[in-house]
Formats: C-alpha cells, structure tokens, sequence
C-alpha cells in the first residue's frame, strides 16, 4: 500500500508531537497537535498503520497543504 | 448527455439478497426490481400503485412512511439500466405533482443511466420537465432521493435537486463517465473515485449520507422522511434530570473537541442524523429530535480546523438553514467559532460571497432559532452563527463564553502596538496582559455583550436542554416561504 500523507489543514504552528516514527497508529489517534487562530487542533492519523516519517518539529511553521505525518497503512 | 447509453451497460449489479417478500408464496424479486426496492422503503403492506408498472422504466406509487403518507418512485434498473425516457419521466411527474397537491414527501430511488439515446430529444425534453417539477416542489414539500446504482448525466441531476440525497456504496453519480472524462481530458479514474460515495461524500458535497449497504440507505431516507413528515411536538423536559453537556468539553479553553458527542447529547438520545457528515467537518449540520420534536442543528466542530468557519462550510449551513426554515423546522445554533479562516486561499475561494449566503439564509429565516455560545463567538464568525442581530429568538450564553470581534489579547496587541513595541523587552508580557485585562473589561466579556442585549442571558450547561427546549417551545412556529435552492 502506497504511503499516507497526512497534511496540515490549515496555516498552523506545530505544537507538541505525542507520537514517533515507528510507532503503530489506530485511525483518529492523535499525532500531534498545531496551534493556529489561538486553538490547539489535533492531527489526527487519518489511517491505522506504522509512522514512517514526521518531517516537522515542534515550533516549525506549516502551510495548509504540507506534509506532517506519513504513515504506512497496516 | 450523450455519454449516458455506456453507462447504463455497466451496471454494477448488487449482490445481497431481497429480504423484502418472504413468504413462501411470493416469488423472490431480484433486489433491484423496483416493488423490492420500494417494499423496503415504505412500510409493510402500505404500497398502492400510482401509475401502471409498465416498460417505460419508472414506477410511481403511494405509501406510508412510519405512518406517515408519501409518494415514491423508483427508476426501473432492470429495464435499460433504469435510462429515463419520455413515459418514465412523465411518472415522476405525476409522482411529484401527487405528493404536492397532499402536501407530502417525495422519495426517488434512482438506479438509471441517464436520458433513453433511442428517444433523442424528446427524452431530454422529458428530464427537463422531471427537473422543473423538482423546482415547482422545492420547499414546498420534503424531496429525499437514494442513489442504489449510477445516476448519470440527468438522473444525476434530479437527486441534486432534491432536499436530502442518500447514497450506497454501490451508488455513482457523475455528469459525463470515465470513458468520456477519458476520450476528452485523458484522465484515468474509475467509476468510484469519480462519482462514488465517498467521492461525493468528502469531496464534492454532492450527498448528505453515504451508508455501505442498500438497505441501510433506504432505512436512513425513512428516518429522514419520517423526521420532516412527523416533526410533532415539544415535551414538557421540567423533571427530566440534568445533563451537564460542560462535561462533555476539555477544560483547555485552547484545547479542540469533536461537537458531535454534545450535539448528541442535547438532542434526545441516539436522534442525530448528520448531513454532510464528511464534507465541510468543521461544521456539523443534522436532523434530529428535541424532547419529541424536529429540530435542525447547526453547530461548529472545533476538531477539525480549530471550527473556524470557511467557504464551503458556510455554504454547507447556509443550505441546512434554508431547507430546515422551508418545512418548519426550528434551529438550535451551537457556537464555538474563532472566526472566519484567513488565507489567500479562502478569499479566492470566495469566502465573502458563500460566506454571505449563511448571512442570508439566517437573517431570512423564520422559523424559531436558538443560539447558545459554548465557549466563543469571534468576529464576523460571531454574526454569522444566528447572532440577535439577524434575529435570532434567543441567545444565550455559558457563563465563562466569550463573545468579541477577537481574543482580548490579540486585540489589544493591534490596538496597542506602538506602546508595546516601545516596552522593555522583560516587561512587554507583563504589559500585553495588563492591557488585555483592561480592554476585556470595556470592550469584550459576555458581560458586556449581555448589557447590550445581544446575548440575552447566561445559563448553566446544565440547564441547556431544558432551556433551549423552553425558548423554542415558546415561540410562534413559523415555516419559511422559499424554495430551497441547491446552494
């Protein structure tokens, strides 16, 4: 199975990230959380699976559209 | 339209079997025969023919949903793959035009491939009169269609101009199909990723409910119709014991939280029925039941873009005020907005002019309408969610809500930028904060907004249900004279 890209939403800050690569995944589990129009919003694996990739860091700026998680679907 | 004949030649054909017609007597029908398919959606025994069955693909009769009596028709997927000519729209014509001399609902279940090729123009000619008559209807009377197969080019169209469209797994709507999407822009897609529900139930917005079987889809338009066509009355909720939905929220004002669990809760229990569940998440629109009643809920789901609320969001509610104030159906308004989304992106998108829609349908509706703000209300987000000022019956608030154009700090951040610049580094927070607890006090805090009137009481989480129940109950029904125009 191709790779799930899970992208930011919208224009955000990264906050903190609950997870690593590696770790096993059940969709809707909270990976991270990004901070934008003075809310903290969960990013949520969008697939079960294993993270394979987390190409940001917390205080990292992020546009609507960018990679934050990618995840090998189980 | 004239892709439609190779649609119909490639029908997926349902695998489950009827469990309509049991007994021993009775031969089994093929699940997609049309007395199946209308068997199952209207209740045991109470189907009456309107029209003949005959070979023009369509069949039109009368029966009752839950009770409640109502026209349906069924495009006949057996005959032609259900491709609609001049005698089979005529039946829906009829259907359509019975059901609103009753003042009725409507239900379609659509299973063709489009206009009959072999009759040319004259069976465009008869798609269009199907659709004029959908017009005639709109906001007249609840029009609920199903899609149980592919509903091409002009059966794609009639369920979009219906007030409610449901569609199976085994549903495919699209305008021109893969081999045409092919032949002409070379773009590789199947039939699903096309015009499948999942396609049209997150991307599109095309569908209000996907479910994975044909049999749940037509048990969700009896709900639905059922919903619209027997919307009774309020109960007393004075001894009911006490929900405090509060508890339902993180105690991080910050923190974002699904809505549709509090949604849940106000309503009476297990009623919810979202529409557009998938599309536009960060606002949650559904039908449901208050204390025995009928009501339509609006509601921001901070979960998903912190709620703020965007262009095709707003269309989204924007189209759900419309219908729920065309059939009577009173509004409660959940707010928890931080406002609208900035970006290039949404402005190109024309945010103002679908944004404006939702200030319409608001400010246009008359049907009773409850605002509660659970924890803030933010801007032009703020207006746009039923503020007073567009009329709503009542707003109220939870006591520690705020109500603002923004956030005291960022406010005060703009207002005071030059002597904050000018602060010494080490004081400037100590500074921001102190000028947002001054500014809060003038200019922001539900107090303020309840001095004003725009925010006509606070009221315990607790209190909410029996509260909202009580504002709604009160005031004078009223039902919406518009059409409800697919927005």
């Amino acid at each position: 199975m191709l790779t799930h890209h899970v992208v930011a939403e919208l224009v955000a800050n990264v906050g903190v990230i609950s997870l690593a690569v590696g770790d096993t995944v059940a969709a809707d589990d909270t990976v991270m959380l990004l901070e934008s129009m003075k809310m903290e919003i969960p990013v949520l694996a969008e697939v079960a699976g294993v993270i394979t990739a987390i190409p940001v860091t917390q205080g990292d700026a992020v546009y609507e559209g960018d990679v934050l998680v990618d995840i090998q679907p189980a | 339209m004239t892709s439609l004949a190779e649609n119909s030649a490639i029908t997926p054909v349902t695998t489950t079997t009827s469990t309509t017609r049991t007994s021993e007597a009775a031969p089994v029908l093929d699940p997609r025969d049309v007395e199946a398919r209308l068997g199952l959606l209207l209740d045991t025994g109470s189907l009456t023919p309107l029209v003949e069955r005959d070979d023009s693909g369509v069949w039109a009769v009368r029966g009752t949903i839950e009770g409640a009596p109502v026209v349906a028709f069924c495009t006949d997927a057996l005959k032609m793959g259900g491709a609609m000519g001049n005698d089979g729209c005529r039946h829906i014509v009829v259907a359509i035009e019975a059901a609103m001399t009753d003042g009725i609902p409507v239900v379609g279940l659509w299973h063709s491939g489009g206009a009959r090729l072999a009759e040319g123009v004259l069976a465009l000619d008869a798609v269009g009169l199907v659709f004029a008559a959908m017009v005639r209807a709109s906001g007249k009377i609840p029009q609920i269609s199903v899609v149980l197969g592919p509903a091409a080019g002009g059966a794609a169209y009639g369920p979009a101009l219906t007030d409610i469209v449901i569609m199976s797994e085994n549903g495919r709507v699209f305008v021109t199909g893969p081999d045409v999407v092919r032949s002409v822009t070379g773009e590789n897609v199947d039939m699903q990723s096309l015009g499948g529900s999942d396609t049209h139930g997150r991307r599109s917005g095309v569908v209000h409910v996907t479910t994975e079987t044909d049999e749940d889809a037509i048990q969700q338009a009896r709900d639905l119709t059922a919903l619209l066509a027997l919307q009774g009355g309020f109960a007393d909720v004075a001894d009911e014991a006490e929900i405090d939905l509060r508890a339902l929220m993180p105690d991080n004002p910050k923190r974002a939280y699904p809505v549709a669990p509090i949604v849940g809760s106000l309503l009476d229990t297990g009623s919810l029925r979202e529409l557009q569940a998938r599309w536009a998440p960060n606002v949650l629109t559904g039908l449901g039941r208050l204390a025995g009643r009928t009501v339509g809920v609006v509601a921001n789901n901070p979960l998903r873009l912190g709620g703020c609320l965007d262009s095709p969001s707003a269309e989204k509610a924007s189209r759900f005020v419309r219908m729920c104030d065309a059939f009577g159906v009173p509004l409660v308004v959940l707010v928890d907005v931080p406002g609208y989304l900035p970006g290039v992106g949404q402005e190109w998108d024309g945010v103002v002019r679908r944004g404006a829609k939702l200030l319409h349908a608001f400010a246009e509706a008359v049907v009773p309408r409850v605002t509660l703000v659970t924890r803030k209300a933010y801007g032009g987000a703020y207006i746009a969610m039923n503020a007073k000022s567009l009329g709503a019956t009542a707003v109220y608030a939870w006591p520690d809500a705020e109500v603002a154009v923004m956030g005291a700090s960022a406010a005060v951040g703009i207002l005071h930028r030059r002597k904050l610049a000018a602060a010494e580094p080490g004081e400037r927070e100590a500074l921001h904060a102190q000028l947002a607890a001054e500014h809060e006090k003038i200019a922001g805090g539900v107090a303020r907004a309840i001095e004003l009137g725009v925010v006509d009481e606070l009221i315990e989480p607790t209190q909410t249900r029996r509260r909202i129940v009580g504002a709604l109950a009160a005031a004078a029904p009223a039902r919406g004279q518009h059409g409800n125009i697919p927005l």
